[in-house]
């Protein structure tokens, strides 16, 4: 009689183990479909690609962008704020579908999450205030100054990849921002000289500071930019990536630009 | 935005921050108040393992606590940002709240336990009815301490994405640029919470007060 | 036809390297009222926690009527309803008004009701003097009106013995009275004392025998004529003369 049970125990055990690796192996878009929901992750603190309008509500290049993609997947759109340092891990850990927060290509990202197709293609700046007394004509005469990055970016990377690492700049002239717009209120102050960001987020910063001004710009650690996505998840990727090149060859993303990014 | 639509952005985040309060500070109480009676009265194991759970919980930043809570112990089980939130900082705040309630255990003299095992109460009576009231007035203003420390807390949430106050100035101050006001109405907002339960507690510790001749 | 309500026999107490008393040998009859007396720290306290199981003696027996509480497995909680303590430093419940001292062992170790637990604790207060105070804390009451409740404490569980361990060593000289007036009514009423104290006129008067304790022995017991006015032992002589010289001051200034 016990035998007969633990046997009955362990067939079901088995049979729990057996579903659950089967549902771990369905893509995420299929999940996608049946909750007829698409959970993506943003930090909305980065006009003009997602930041809040007058209402509280979220507005920006990439939101609009991923509410157009979601209208064409046929499903609802939920929101999931996080600090951007949060949303690689998020989407990884499966508490995302996908994030878009003008993320660019990176090969340490690339060992726990995707990337769709580009989106979008930006540039790199470097930002200085009408303090600054010295000069960069190429990238790597930052070195010279005390800098500042948001952390977690594409050009976080590039300084400590080509600038700290082979000694050009102290490690403590290097400081690391949360956010963007904290670097740009340390550079009006003076705790930092110079700013290395995105350009058009810089670009919108200092067209609300006047004291600010750009002294560089050019593809260094940027260029295109992309949805991140569950790691290897083909069926996600491919449904995406279709989408992506659906809304480029009509004009949408171009319109898109216009509307957020002109100067 | 007018004045009135940003502020209203930023205190509509303060339902998530008395929820996450409310979830922390009785989960806290309770946990930490069996594990000071294990501590005080549980033998030497007891004290010795409740003493290293106390190291432990108070030597990690409570951030910490709640990125392992919530991208790696969730992998198994699916905790939302909120839960993850509230429950890690329940955690931390149960190893400050044992010590609280230890040291307020401790504070009624042994002697009180020994003149009620005297009349012939079994130690556990003993505890419940002559130690802990004594004890539960000494906690309260430490414990007036503990709660302001938790609703301040409760803004560490912002890291798992829990659009709690702190998170919602840190948003609506990066759109607008308009970052002193944010956090100025964020600060305020903090402040009076803060300022109402001080105020509660403070009420209560005088309503529970033992009446004595000065 | 004496009835020993406490009997000890070959008691030993040690703490560590120190004896703290040992081999001792006592026999409280009922009715009795003993009072022990003795330079300080020579064990009188100890002995008494003991008595009531407070602390476990390393060697001999000690009977509470026919039952040996020093055996093992003996219910401690049960053991010490039959034994009332008073102590030195009042130890009231400060939370609790001086009813509800009285009362919580009535209502939470003889489970009587509320009401019932009232009417006996109301009856033990006035007993003591103190039915006008049953609402007071004691933060609101004098040094000795709370020992008096600690007594009316004690009482409430009718224990077959009461022991007293320096009742009045922590009062201001003023309100030693009223409290040994109480201990002297209770030992004209019949209750088996057992008194440790500096007192020498209640001890004189009172004891039905003084026990002299010194360096954790019993050095002379006898009546208070006996031990006051013909002692075997030159240092029982010795102590109650240097206790009556400092005592009887007291008295006389008192007066």
């Amino acid at each position: 009689m016990k035998k007969r049970f633990l046997l009955v125990v362990a067939l079901a055990l088995v049979a729990a183990m057996l579903v659950a690796c089967a549902t771990e192996s369905t893509s995420v878009l299929d999940k996608i479909q049946k909750a007829k929901k698409v959970s993506v992750g943003t930090s909305a603190d980065y006009p003009p690609y997602e930041y809040l309008d007058d209402a509280g509500n979220k507005t920006g290049f990439d939101i609009e962008l991923m509410e157009e993609i979601a209208k064409r997947m046929g499903v609802e759109l939920e929101w999931v704020d996080m600090p951007f340092d949060s949303l690689v891990a998020a989407v990884a850990g499966g508490k995302l579908d996908m994030s878009i927060s003008c993320f660019n290509y990176d090969e340490e990202r690339d060992k726990t999450v995707d990337f769709s197709e580009a989106y979008y293609t930006t540039e790199d700046a470097f930002v200085v205030s009408g303090a600054f007394t010295g000069t960069i004509t190429e990238p790597e005469d930052a070195a010279n100054y005390k800098v500042g990055v948001q952390s977690g970016t594409v050009q976080d990377g590039w300084l400590t990849d080509n600038l700290v690492t082979p000694g050009l700049l102290p490690e403590a002239n290097l400081s690391r921002y949360e956010r963007v717009d904290q670097a740009a209120l340390d550079l009006a102050n003076g705790r930092i000289e110079v700013l290395m960001g995105d350009y058009v987020p810089v670009q919108a910063l200092v067209a609300q500071n006047p004291d600010l001004q750009i002294v560089y710009r050019g593809v260094l650690s940027t260029g295109p930019i992309n949805i991140v996505l569950p790691d290897g998840d083909v069926e996600l990727k491919t449904e995406v990536d279709r989408i992506i090149k659906e809304l480029q060859a009509e004009g949408f993303i171009d319109a898109l630009a216009v509307k957020y990014f002109s100067e | 935005m007018d004045f009135g639509q940003f502020i209203s952005y930023i205190a509509q985040g303060t339902v998530l921050t008395i929820g996450v309060t409310l979830i922390a500070l009785p989960s806290g109480l309770l946990i930490g108040t069996l594990l000071a009676l294990l501590y005080v009265y549980g033998g030497k194991a007891a004290s010795r393992i409740m003493n290293l759970y106390s190291t432990i919980f108070r030597g990690i930043p409570p951030v910490v606590l709640l990125f392992i809570l919530f991208f790696a112990v969730s992998k198994g089980i699916n905790l939302s940002a909120f839960w993850a939130g509230s429950l890690s900082l329940g955690v931390v705040s149960s190893a400050y709240q044992m010590e609280i309630v230890r040291g307020a255990l401790l504070s009624v003299s042994g002697d009180q336990l020994m003149a009620a095992r005297a009349v012939g109460l079994s130690r556990l009576h003993a505890i419940r009815y002559v130690v802990l009231p004594q004890a539960v007035r000494l906690a309260i203003p430490p414990w007036s301490n503990e709660a302001a420390i938790v609703i301040k807390d409760s803004s560490l949430v912002y890291a798992l994405g829990v659009p709690e106050i702190l998170r919602r100035a840190q948003l609506i101050g990066a759109s607008s640029q308009k970052y002193l006001l944010a956090y100025l109405s964020a600060a305020v907002i903090y402040f009076l919470l803060v300022l109402l339960t001080t105020r509660l507690l403070n009420h209560l510790e005088n309503k529970l007060a033992i009446p004595s001749n000065p | 036809m004496p009835n020993p309500i406490l009997t000890i026999k070959n008691l030993t107490k040690t703490y560590g390297e120190n004896v703290i008393f040992q081999h001792l040998d006592l026999t409280v009859n009922e009715g009795d009222t003993i009072v022990i007396i003795g330079p300080s720290g020579t064990g009188k306290s100890t002995l008494l926690r003991c008595v009531n199981l407070l602390t476990r003696p390393n060697d001999g027996q000690i009977w509470l009527d026919d039952l040996e509480i020093t055996a093992k497995g003996t219910n401690e909680d049960q053991v010490r309803q039959h034994i009332g303590m008073v102590f030195q430093n009042f130890l009231l419940f400060n939370h609790l008004t001086a009813l509800g001292n009285v009362k919580l062992g009535l209502t939470k170790v003889k489970h009587m009701s509320d009401e019932a637990a009232t009417v006996k604790a109301m009856r033990e207060l006035t007993r003591v003097g103190l039915a006008d105070r049953a609402d007071h804390y004691p933060g609101q009451l004098s040094g000795g009106q709370q020992q008096r409740v600690g007594i009316a404490r004690a009482l409430a569980m009718d224990p077959r013995i009461m022991l007293f361990d320096e009742p009045t060593s922590a009062l201001d000289p003023e309100l030693i009275g009223e409290v040994l007036e109480v201990m002297r009514q209770l030992s004209l009423d019949g209750m088996t004392m057992l008194v440790v104290t500096h007192e020498m006129g209640f001890a004189r008067e009172v004891a039905d025998r003084i026990v002299f304790m010194e360096k954790g022995y019993i050095v002379e017991e006898g009546s208070p004529d006996e031990m006051f006015n013909h002692p075997k032992f030159p240092r029982t002589r010795e102590f109650l003369w240097k206790i009556t010289e400092l005592y009887g001051k007291k008295e006389k200034e008192a007066e």
